[in-house]
C-alpha cells in the first residue's frame, strides 16, 4: 500500500523505534560508522526492523540516518552503495507488513552562515541519498533529527525534486521551544508545509514529557499530519541509561493524540517494547479534531512574523534613484547592502523589501547573494523584489524561512510565471492592482483587478492569508483625485476581501515641499483604512511615531507600553561634554574618543572645503596614530581602538557618498587581499584586521573564511596585489597559511605576506617564508604602511 | 549564570578600564547572557591505563599531560561544554554594528564558556561525592591531540544533544565550545597545570612582560 494510502486508512500510523542507540547495545563503539552495519551485519539490521513490525510499527526507518559522503568520506564506501544495500535489506525484512522509509539525518556539517557547508552543496549531497534510495524502492523519506531550517530545506527540496516519494519532516526542539540554532516551532511549521512536505513533527532531543508544548504549537501552524517520535527521555551520564521506562513512555506519547497528532513512534533509547507500549496506550483513541491557526506570516527560523496589525516593510535596498546604492551593486560591495539592512531593521522594521536589479548587474546572481548576505546577520523576513522570474526563483530557493515576493499584478501572463513560483516555495506575495492596461483610474478598477489576483492565485492553491494587495499610490502632486481613489480601494478590499494590504507610501509627497508632513498624513488614513503593510523608510522617525500611535488607537499596543517605551528616554541626551569644558571637539577628538555620529557630523561640514585626501591625511591618520600608540603602551583595550576605527569608518562614508554624487573616484590608499586561510572559521581577528585598514584608507579585498589557497592566489594575480595577509586561530589550519605562502612565493611575481592570528609566532612565521608577523591589528596597519605607502 | 567581567577584560587585553569602558563591558555581557546560557553534556567513563594511552569510553587519551594528569585515576569525566549557535548569531549582528563591541563580545564568550566548564565540573564532582578531581584539561593543549576531537565528540553524542560538529580541521563549531577531560580519583589530586608554568602563552604574554600576572592560577 502506499504511504499516502495508509494514512488515510489508519486514524493513527505507527512508526519504529530507536536504531543508532540499539546498535551501541549490540556493540556499536562512539566513531565507529553504524551504516556500514548494513553491508557487515545485514542480518543484525534486519532483525531489528523485524522486532519493530512484530511491535506494532507500520513503518521502518532505513539504517541511513548518517550516510551522506561527508560522513562516510573515510570508509571508502559510496552513499549510493550504503543507501541501496540498506533499503534493500529492509525490503527484505519487512515485506508487505510494513513500509520502507528512506532515513535522511544532517549531514553532520553545519550549513553557512554558521558552518562552512553551502546551501547547494548541501542539496547536492542530499540528492545522492534521496535518489539511490528511491532507486532502490524505498516508499518514502523521512528527513529527522533536523536542528537547521536551512539544511532541513535543502534536504526537503531535494527529495521533492528529485523523486516522487512522499517525504515526513522531523526536527529536534529543545524543551525551550527553539531548536539548537533558534528556529521556533512556528516558523519551522508554516515554512516546511509551504515547501510541500507531507507531515511534520518532532523527534529526538527530549522525553515525552518535555515535548507537550512544541507539539501543541506545530498542530495549531499547520494542517499537515503530526509526527511524535520522542527520546525515552534524557541519559544520564554516570551511567548512560535513559531515563524512562516503556510503559510510562508509552502512555506519555499516545497521550498527544489529544493534541491533534496522529503519526507515533520512538527515537533514542527506545525498544519494540516501547513501540508496543505506543500501540496499547492508543488503543479506544480518536485523533482530536485540530483548529488551524490561519494567519498571514512570513519568517526567518528565529523569527516567526504573524501580521495581526500594521508591520512595517523597509524600503531602503532599492537602488532606484541612490548613486551609492547603485554603485555597491556594481561593486559587489554586499557590505553595504547589509549596513542598510541593520539600519532599518533597528529603526524597527518588520520586513525588508530586496530589490538588487539595475542595469549591468546579473539579477539572477545577484539577488540570491543578497538574501544569503542579508540572513547572514539580519533576523528579520525578507520580501524579494523583482520582475525577473529567474532572478525570483533564484532568492526563494535560498531563502531561509517564509518569505514574500513583490510582485505579481493583473497581467495574466505574470501571474502564470510567478505563481507557480509562489506555491512551490511556499511564499507570500504582493498583487499589485494593475495590468496591461495600465493602472485603473477607479478605485472600483483596481479592485477588480484585485479579485483577478485572488480567483488566480487561488486556482494556483494559493492561501488568501498569502496574497497581499498593493492599491498603488500615485503622486498627488499630479493627480490630485487620486489619492482618495487609491484610500476608497484599500478599504474595499480590506473590508470585502478580507485581504492584508501593502502600499509603497511614500511617493505620495513627490515634488512637494515638506514631504514628510504629506507622507506621514496619507499613512496615517490609510493605515486608517486598512493598510496594515506599509513599505517606507523605517529611519524616518515621523513615520515610525505614525506607526507607534496607531498602534496605541487601534488598540494593539496593549496598555500603550510599545509607545511609552519609545518616547520614555526623549530627549536623549545629545550634546557630548568636553572635559575641561571650553574645548572645542575637533575631528581628531571624534575619531579619537570613538564619537561616531561627531565624527561624521563634522566631516560633513569639513568636506565642504577640504579635499578628500586632505581630510584623511591630515585629520584622519593622525588620530588614528595617537589611538594605536595608546594602545601599543596598555592603556586602551582593543574595543577602544576600534570604536576610533568605527569613528574614522564614519567620516570615510561621507567622503565615499560625496564621491560617489559628484562621480569622482573613491580614495583608496592602496591595495590588499586579507583572508582566514583555509579550514579555518574564526574570522573575527580577520575581521577586526580589516576594519582597522579600511580607516586607514586602504581597500581591502576581504575573501573571507576557509579560503582555499588557489583562490588567494587567483585573487593576486587578478588584482595584480603587493600584500597579502592571511589570518590562522587553530594550529591544525597552519598547513593551510604554510601552503597558500608556498604557491603564493611560486608566482612569477610574488606578493609581500603578512600573517598573524593567535598561534602564529615570529618564529613560525619566518618558517613559512612569511614576510610579516603582525601581532595585532595595529601592527598590521604599520606593515600596510611600509609596504603599500 | 553571569560572564566574569574581570575574565573577560584579561581576554582584552592589558589596558586600564575607565568607567566608560567598564560600562559598555557590563551591557556586551548582559546582551550575551540574555541570548545564550553555557549549556554541557558530560560522561563518566573508566579508565584503562595502556602503552598507547590511557582509554575512556572508547577514546584514546595519549601523550604525557593523559598518563600523568590519570596516573591515579580509574575514570575519567569527559566534558563538553558551549554557548551553542546562539552566540554566533548575536556575534555575526554586533559585528555589523560595531566592530569594538563585537571584540568586548568575544572575550565575553571566552569568558562565559569557561563559566559553563567550571558549573559542570561542580555538577560533576556532586554526582560523585567521596571522590576527588585533577584539573581540567583538553585537547589541543599540552600533548593531549586536537586529532580526538571527532571521536571526543562522538562520544558525548554532541551533535544530537548540543549541535555540535567538527569541521575537516578540527574546529568545532559553533566555535565557543570547550572539550575537556577530568580524572576522577579515589586520593586528592594536586593542582598541576594551572600557573604560568604550564601556559602557551608565557613567552608573549603582555601581563608578564609589565610584571603582572593575569590572575589564572
Amino acid at each position: 500500500m502506499e504511504f499516502r494510502e495508509l494514512l488515510k486508512q489508519n486514524p493513527f500510523l505507527i512508526l519504529d523505534g530507536g536504531m543508532g542507540t540499539t546498535l551501541q547495545k549490540n556493540g556499536l563503539k562512539p566513531g565507529d560508522v553504524p551504516e556500514l552495519l548494513n553491508l557487515e551485519r545485514p542480518e543484525l539490521i534486519a532483525s531489528i526492523h523485524q522486532a519493530y513490525v512484530e511491535a506494532g510499527a507500520q513503518v521502518v526507518y532505513t539504517n541511513t540516518f548518517g550516510a551522506n559522503t561527508l560522513k562516510l568520506k573515510r570508509t571508502g564506501k559510496t552513499t549510493a552503495e550504503i543507501v541501496s544495500a540498506a533499503v534493500q535489506l529492509a525490503k527484505a525484512a519487512v515485506g508487505d507488513r510494513a513500509l520502507v522509509a528512506l532515513d535522511i539525518g544532517p549531514l553532520g556539517e553545519l550549513l553557512e552562515p554558521m558552518g562552512q557547508l553551502t546551501f547547494e552543496r548541501a542539496y547536492d549531497l542530499f540528492t545522492e541519498i534521496a535518489e539511490a534510495g528511491a532507486s532502490a524502492g524505498a516508499d518514502l523519506a523521512v528527513i529527522e533529527t533536523m536542528t537547521d531550517l536551512y539544511e532541513t530545506k535543502a534536504a526537503l527540496l531535494a527529495v521533492k525534486e528529485k523523486t516522487s516519494l512522499p517525504v515526513l519532516v522531523t526536527m529536534s526542539f529543545e524543551a525551550s521551544g527553539r531548536t539548537f540554532t533558534g528556529c521556533t516551532a512556528e516558523s519551522m511549521a508554516r515554512t516546511l508545509e509551504g515547501l510541500g512536505a507531507d507531515a511534520i513533527g518532532v523527534n529526538c532531543s527530549v522525553g515525552p514529557d518535555q515535548m507537550g508544548d512544541i507539539l501543541k504549537t506545530i498542530c495549531r501552524c499547520t494542517r499537515l499530519p503530526v509526527i511524535a517520535k520522542p527520546n525515552a527521555g534524557m541519559p544520564d551520564p554516570v551511567d548512560g541509561s535513559y531515563s524512562m521506562g516503556p510503559e510510562e513512555f508509552g502512555k506519555l506519547t499516545a497521550e498527544f493524540a489529544d493534541l491533534g497528532v496522529t503519526i507515533f513512534g520512538g527515537c533514542c533509547g527506545t525498544t519494540p517494547a516501547f513501540v508496543r507500549e505506543i500501540v496499547k496506550s492508543l488503543k479506544g483513541k480518536q485523533p482530536a479534531e485540530r483548529e488551524y491557526d490561519r494567519v498571514s506570516f512570513v519568517c526567518t527560523p528565529v523569527t516567526p512574523l504573524r501580521i495581526e496589525g500594521v508591520r512595517v516593510i523597509g524600503e531602503r535596498i532599492n537602488p532606484t534613484g541612490k548613486k551609492r546604492f547603485q554603485q555597491a551593486l556594481l561593486e559587489n560591495d554586499l557590505d553595504y547592502i547589509l549596513e542598510l539592512g541593520v539600519q532599518q531593521e533597528d529603526a524597527g522594521a518588520s520586513i525588508l523589501d530586496v530589490n538588487a536589479g539595475y542595469p549591468g548587474v546579473d539579477e539572477v546572481e545577484m539577488l540570491p547573494k543578497v538574501v544569503k548576505k542579508l540572513q547572514s546577520t539580519l533576523s528579520i523576513p525578507l520580501q524579494l523584489d523583482s520582475s525577473n522570474p529567474a532572478a525570483l526563483e533564484a532568492g526563494l530557493r535560498v531563502y531561509n524561512g517564509k518569505p514574500a515576493v513583490n510582485s505579481v499584478n493583473g497581467n495574466a501572463e505574470v501571474m502564470a510565471r510567478i505563481l507557480p513560483l509562489i506555491r512551490k516555495y511556499g511564499a507570500a506575495v504582493v498583487g499589485l492592482t494593475l495590468d496591461s492596461s495600465g493602472i485603473p483610474q477607479t478605485a472600483e478598477g483596481r479592485v477588480e483587478i484585485a479579485k483577478r489576483i485572488l480567483d488566480t492565485a487561488r486556482g494556483y492553491g494559493v492561501a488568501d492569508e498569502d496574497l497581499w494587495i498593493d492599491c498603488l499610490t500615485l503622486t498627488v502632486s499630479a493627480q490630485q483625485e487620486q489619492a482618495a481613489e487609491t484610500l476608497k480601494a484599500v478599504r474595499t478590499v480590506h473590508e470585502e476581501l478580507g485581504l492584508q494590504i501593502v502600499l509603497g507610501v511614500s511617493n505620495i509627497s513627490f515634488g512637494l515641499p515638506n514631504r514628510g508632513l504629506i507622507t506621514q498624513n496619507f499613512l496615517i488614513q490609510a493605515m486608517h483604512c486598512g493598510l496594515t503593510l506599509p513599505i517606507i523608510n523605517p529611519n524616518q522617525t515621523e513615520m515610525m511615531d505614525a506607526v507607534a500611535a496607531f498602534r496605541v488607537l487601534s488598540g494593539e499596543d496593549v496598555g500603550s507600553n510599545a509607545f511609552i517605551e519609545r518616547f520614555a528616554d526623549v530627549p536623549k541626551q545629545k550634546a557630548v561634554p568636553v572635559p575641561g569644558g571650553k574645548e572645542e571637539l575637533t575631528l581628531e577628538l571624534a575619531v579619537m574618543r570613538g564619537l561616531q555620529g561627531d565624527a561624521g557630523r563634522i566631516a560633513k561640514e569639513l568636506i565642504q572645503t577640504e579635499e578628500p585626501l586632505a581630510l584623511v591625511e591630515n585629520y584622519l591618520i593622525p588620530a588614528l596614530d595617537k589611538v594605536g600608540d595608546d594602545y601599543e603602551k596598555g592603556v586602551l583595550f582593543l574595543p577602544q581602538l576600534l570604536s576610533a576605527a568605527q569613528a574614522a569608518q564614519s567620516v570615510f562614508e561621507v567622503i565615499r557618498t560625496a564621491l560617489a554624487e559628484s562621480g569622482a573616484e573613491p580614495v583608496k590608499r592602496g591595495r590588499l587581499a586579507i583572508a582566514t586561510v583555509q579550514g579555518d572559521i574564526h574570522d573575527i581577528g580577520k575581521n577586526i584586521v580589516r576594519t582597522v585598514l579600511e580607516n586607514y584608507g586602504y581597500e581591502v579585498i576581504d575573501l573571507g573564511r576557509d579560503v582555499p589557497p588557489e583562490v588567494v592566489v587567483q585573487t593576486v594575480e587578478e588584482e595584480e596585489l603587493r600584500l597579502v595577509g592571511l589570518s590562522a586561530l587553530m594550529t591544525t589550519t597552519l598547513p593551510a597559511m604554510e601552503e597558500t605562502i608556498r604557491l603564493l612565493k611560486k608566482l612569477p611575481n610574488p606578493p609581500m605576506v603578512m600573517v598573524g592570528g593567535a598561534v602564529v609566532t615570529p618564529e613560525y612565521a619566518e618558517h613559512m617564508r612569511a614576510d610579516f608577523y603582525a601581532k595585532d591589528a595595529k601592527e598590521s596597519a604599520e606593515i600596510v604602511k611600509k609596504v603599500l605607502g | 549564570m553571569q560572564v566574569d567581567l574581570a575574565e573577560a577584560l584579561r581576554y582584552l587585553g592589558a589596558g586600564q578600564a575607565d568607567e566608560e569602558f567598564l560600562k559598555t563591558v557590563r551591557r556586551v555581557a548582559s546582551e550575551l547572557e540574555q541570548a545564550a546560557q553555557p549549556k554541557w553534556r558530560y560522561r563518566v567513563a573508566k579508565v584503562e591505563h595502556t602503552e598507547r594511552g590511557e582509554l575512556a569510553a572508547g577514546l584514546c587519551l595519549t601523550g604525557n599531560m593523559a598518563k600523568t594528569m590519570l596516573a591515579e585515576c580509574n575514570q575519567a569525566a569527559l566534558l563538553i561544554c558551549t554557548l551553542g549557535a546562539p552566540f554566533e548569531t548575536l556575534l555575526r549582528r554586533k559585528q555589523a554594528r560595531s566592530m569594538a563591541e563585537a571584540a568586548i563580545l568575544d572575550a565575553c564568550g571566552n569568558a562565559f564558556v569557561e563559566v559553563g566548564c567550571d558549573e559542570a565540573e561542580k555538577e560533576i564532582a556532586a554526582r560523585l561525592p567521596g571522590m576527588y578531581l585533577t584539573d581540567r584539561f583538553s585537547p589541543g593543549y599540552g600533548d593531549l591531540p586536537l586529532s580526538i576531537q571527532p571521536e571526543f565528540c562522538a562520544a558525548l553524542d554532541a551533535q544530537r544533544q548540543l549541535g555540535i560538529t567538527v569541521t575537516e580541521s578540527l574546529l568545532m563549531v559553533p566555535t565557543k565550545t570547550v572539550t575537556a577531560v577530568i580524572g576522577v580519583s579515589d586520593k586528592p589530586q594536586m593542582a598541576r597545570i594551572r600557573g604560568c608554568d604550564f601556559c602557551q602563552r608565557r613567552e608573549n604574554c603582555t601581563f608578564r612582560k609589565g610584571g603582572r600576572t593575569c590572575g589564572v592560577s
